[in-house]
């Protein structure tokens, strides 16, 4: 069983990874799949999907440590964040056909037997508001509400201003409000 | 009425459900990882990559090194021998020219 190394940070644990260690990495995994995995079910909505694309993300790294470079990286979660979402974003641009699931584009509008079923439909049509948004708009809000960085975080993650990330919020709360007016 | 909205879609927002990730997720990343072998840390091109991108010159400034290197080439591999017969031309000029100029 790999030791957690608690007294390694990430950057300690990465310079030990491109020295070859298989524990170090095995430390860094368990650290962060479920982050990483979280991020990845937003985009993707199916367990399956997500747990490939965060195993491809780590065995990337794994394969070629070389690709963390930390002169250019502040912060190791940073810059992997950005590498799953690009993963899920190519994922997306290749599954896209079969992801797409009819059912659920179907918001049924009747009154709800109860709370339940509310609260079902109102996730079903915020998921499926959601998925109509622009990329960059979706990014911003996965990151910025589940996994709860700071605007200036998101920000760096996305590789924009402040400004433009809070203006890409705001967009797209606009149109999921608009997409929403029944469940509001 | 329109903060109340912010406010529920906000709600909504921080409580989209998630399905967990299998309990095994990982090990398997890193029972996957044992088969796989690390690429070699410093490969040729990746530090000529690291000296490209330690400079990082933008394009124009590559096209103007190279001209400068590829001018530079040129220059010095000018064959020794054209460079003498230059100089022996303007020395046997000289030489031509000189008893006409001793007359004036």
């Amino acid at each position: 069983m790999p030791a957690a190394w608690p007294d390694k940070d990430d950057h300690e644990l990465l310079a030990l990874v491109q020295d070859g260690s298989s524990q170090a990495f095995a430390a860094l995994v368990e650290r962060h799949t479920e982050r990483f995995y979280r991020l990845a079910y937003r985009y993707l909505q199916n367990k399956e999907a997500a747990e490939d694309v965060v195993q491809d993300a780590f065995l990337k790294l794994w394969e070629n440590p070389a690709l963390w470079q930390p002169e250019r990286n502040s912060k190791f979660t940073t810059w992997f964040y950005r590498v799953v979402v690009n993963l899920c974003l190519d994922f997306r641009k290749r599954k896209r056909p079969e992801a797409l699931n009819d059912e659920a584009a179907v918001i049924d509008e009747r009154e709800p037997a109860d709370k339940m079923m509310i609260r079902e439909q109102e996730q079903e049509a915020l998921e499926k508001a959601i998925d109509t948004l622009p990329e960059r708009q979706r990014t911003a809000l996965n990151l910025c509400f589940d996994e709860g960085l700071t605007n200036q975080e998101a920000a760096e993650v996305m590789g924009v201003k402040l400004k433009a990330l809070q203006s890409l919020i705001m967009r797209a709360k606009t149109t999921l409000k608009e997409r929403m007016k029944n469940y509001l | 009425m329109n903060d109340n909205r912010d406010q529920k879609l906000d709600n909504l927002l921080r409580s989209r459900r998630l399905e967990p990730p299998g309990a095994n997720l990982a090990q398997r990343i890193i029972l996957e990882a044992r088969n796989l072998p690390q690429a070699p840390n410093s490969s040729l091109w990746e530090s000529m990559r690291q000296v490209f991108a330690e400079f990082h010159l933008p394009k124009p400034g590559y096209v103007l090194a190279s001209a400068l290197v590829l001018g530079m080439v040129i220059g010095f591999s000018t064959p020794e021998d054209s460079r003498l017969a230059a100089e022996d031309n303007s020395a046997s000029v000289q030489n031509f020219l000189s008893p006409d100029e001793a007359l004036l």
